[in-house]
């Protein structure tokens, strides 16, 4: 439901090619899905198949090296496929152009780091605002108002502090922020607890499982984090190069 | 349309020291080059506006640029004297407004005290007394703007330049003068001089006073016979055509006769030549600073790479991006040449409020079309040259980029 209000309101411009956010536009299907460092003569992976309802949240786990990153990196449009087809909804990625592109990043993806990778310089408000920058002069009054929701509901009640004087936890918890000001259908997260104490990951990994159901976005995690796989709706290893179903045993504790 | 200023002032507030020392750097070597340029500038158009009101002038045959420095900025010395002769002959030459020996030698605490003619002080009509009148019979003074005297006083002139507080101590001449008028301000040396009818001057140095015992009249026409030398005569011709003509006529055996316009050149053109040198050792440094600052920033934006990929990861256009950084690194460099510009005036501003004294001739300083033009080359150079770290950022692939 709020996914439809806050649609009417940001009133996404009518680029053809992009669909509007919502469920649909959250649905992922990958195909021939194939990456190849350049100079290389293997394929870092190559993914035949991959499915992924709108709403659902995959978590994907692999040996460090695996590409679980750039596998990532390339769902979300940042690094081009060498092979394949990616499709979120209607749109295919890899049909788009690089202005296409960058503006589905901006609108339909929502990318959390490991490293939070806030503007130190600005206050935790004014990062959330930050992506509204990247196509007007000033954010809009309903844009201020979603963003300063989002922060409270992340937890963040200094919204005016400056993001490097926040906690690491805090500053985690404004990156998710960042990544929900457009409601995106697409909510991509690399290692988001990995750097963060045992409370935060805790309080991280509920978030973003919350907030993904909340505004309806599909989200994939990239962990080796056991307690935030276990929230996910599958998880899949990455494994010599392929996407395997995860063995279920969850060997580590909590 | 976007906005790339929210990035650009954050990435400026946590890098303050760094941003304060790229401006100053910038800055202080615009600065140089523009305090060279507008100094050297102020000091030719103020001694040129000093040297106005001496069209030609007429010594005894000697140093040029010493007769010059005399007379025009009164740096007194002793120079040869020229024949009465030669002033009774300008006197009457054909194109002559007026012809005015200049005497010197006698002060009133500090301020010098000059014998000339009323025609004279009063450049030929020219600058008529702000108070009061030109003097009409001896002992009366016309003074400076800037000598502290009221209309009406009367002063003992002193022999020589050093002041005397003790009025009692008796090395004044047993003479007085009485001020009847004020001249307006020249902004040079000769506000501060005390002007005399000449003949006071030689009399009161026992010697004849330019005209027949019992004559009381002051100034031309001059009695041939009965003029002592003096250090320089002031010419002021009717024309140009006339200017040339008086100084062919009046350079003889005794006399030399010269435009101080075209001393004053020669010493231009070697001043010239310094402000050459020093000019391009100003436009060196500003361009070793630049390039060091550059440098400095490339490095930095090759450091924060990360961020720069994380930005356009989350939707930044590539315009976007480029704009972050090309404003930063323009900003500054912008930033920087236009506060050394400012900075450069003042500080040609205060050297000129400084040296005015001491040179005897205000100095006008402006900022001129090579100073802006020097300022917005480095501005311009440094924008174009701050696309490189833009540019080299958006060559690289934003995966990459997140990675390093």
């Amino acid at each position: 439901m709020s996914n439809s209000l806050t649609q009417a309101v940001f009133s996404a411009p009518p680029a053809a090619a992009i669909a509007p956010a919502g469920s649909a536009a959250g649905m992922l299907l990958a195909r021939g899905l194939a990456f190849r460092f350049a100079g290389q003569t293997t394929d870092l992976f190559r993914i035949e198949h991959l499915q992924l309802a709108a709403g659902m949240r995959l978590g994907i786990r692999g040996a460090s090296g695996a590409g679980k990153t750039t596998l990532l990196h390339c769902l979300g449009g940042i690094a081009p496929a060498s092979a394949g087809s990616i499709c979120w909804g209607e749109v295919d990625l890899c049909a788009l152009t690089p202005a296409q592109l960058t503006r589905w990043r901006q609108r339909a993806l929502g990318l959390v780091f490991q490293d939070f990778h806030l503007i130190d310089g600005l206050s935790a408000l004014d990062n959330v605002l930050l992506p509204a920058s990247f196509s007007a002069w000033q954010a809009s009054t309903p844009q201020r108002q979603h963003a300063a929701a989002l922060l409270d509901r992340v937890g963040i009640r200094t919204p005016t502090r400056r993001a490097g004087l926040l906690s690491r936890g805090e500053r985690q918890r404004v990156a998710v922020a960042r990544a929900l000001l457009f409601s995106p259908p697409v909510l991509l997260a690399d290692e988001p607890t990995a750097s963060l104490d045992p409370d935060n990951r805790e309080r991280i990994g509920q978030l973003l499982c919350d907030l993904a159901r909340e505004q309806g976005a599909t989200l994939i995690v990239v962990s080796h984090e056991e307690h935030l796989l276990a929230r996910m709706d599958q998880v899949l290893e990455l494994h010599t190069g392929t996407l395997e179903a995860s063995r279920p045993d969850a060997p580590q504790a909590r | 349309m976007f906005n790339p200023f929210p990035v650009v002032l954050a990435d400026y507030r946590r890098n303050r020291l760094l941003v304060c020392v790229t401006l100053a750097l910038i800055a202080l070597a615009v600065a140089i080059g523009v305090a060279v340029i507008a100094q050297e500038r102020a000091l030719r158009q103020g001694s040129a506006r000093a040297a106005d009101d001496f069209d030609l002038l007429v010594g005894a045959p000697g140093s040029p640029t010493q007769l010059v420095l005399t007379s025009v900025y009164l740096k007194l010395q002793s120079i040869p004297l020229v024949s009465g002769e030669v002033l009774a002959r300008a006197s009457t030459a054909r194109g002559v407004r007026y012809a005015a020996p200049i005497a010197f030698g006698d002060s009133w605490q500090g301020y010098p005290v000059v014998g000339t003619i009323a025609g004279f002080a009063s450049r030929g009509g020219q600058l008529p007394p702000a108070q009061g009148r030109l003097f009409a019979r001896r002992g009366e003074a016309v003074i400076g703007a800037r000598v502290p005297l009221a209309l009406g006083a009367q002063i003992h002139p002193e022999h020589g330049m050093h002041r005397i507080d003790d009025e009692d101590e008796h090395h004044e001449h047993a003479l007085t003068y009485t001020v009847v008028g004020r001249l307006p301000e020249r902004h040079n040396v000769w506000d501060s001089a005390i002007l005399v009818p000449v003949e006071d001057v030689w009399a009161v140095h026992e010697l004849p006073a330019g005209h027949a015992a019992g004559d009381t009249h002051i100034g031309p026409p001059w009695d041939a016979t009965r003029l002592p030398g003096m250090p320089a005569i002031a010419v002021k011709p009717d024309s140009v055509a006339a200017a040339y003509g008086l100084r062919g006529a009046l350079r003889t055996n005794e006399s030399m006769a010269l435009f101080p316009a075209e001393v004053l050149n020669e010493l231009y053109s070697t001043l010239g030549n310094v402000r050459d040198v020093m000019s391009v050792l100003a436009v060196a440094s500003q361009v070793l600073v630049v390039v060091a600052v550059l440098m400095a920033l490339l490095v930095g934006f090759l450091a924060r790479a990360r961020q720069f990929a994380v930005l356009r990861a989350i939707g930044a256009g590539s315009r976007y991006v480029f704009c972050v950084i090309w404003l930063e690194a323009g900003l500054l460099i912008a930033g920087g040449a236009a506060a050394g510009l400012v900075l450069g005036y003042g500080a040609s501003w205060l050297l000129s409020a400084w040296l005015a004294p001491r040179m005897g001739f205000a100095m006008p300083v402006t900022l001129g079309t090579e100073e802006l033009r020097l300022a917005a080359a480095l501005a311009i150079a440094g924008l174009a040259i701050a696309t490189l770290p833009g540019w080299l950022c958006l060559r690289r692939p934003i995966a990459d980029g997140l990675r390093a």
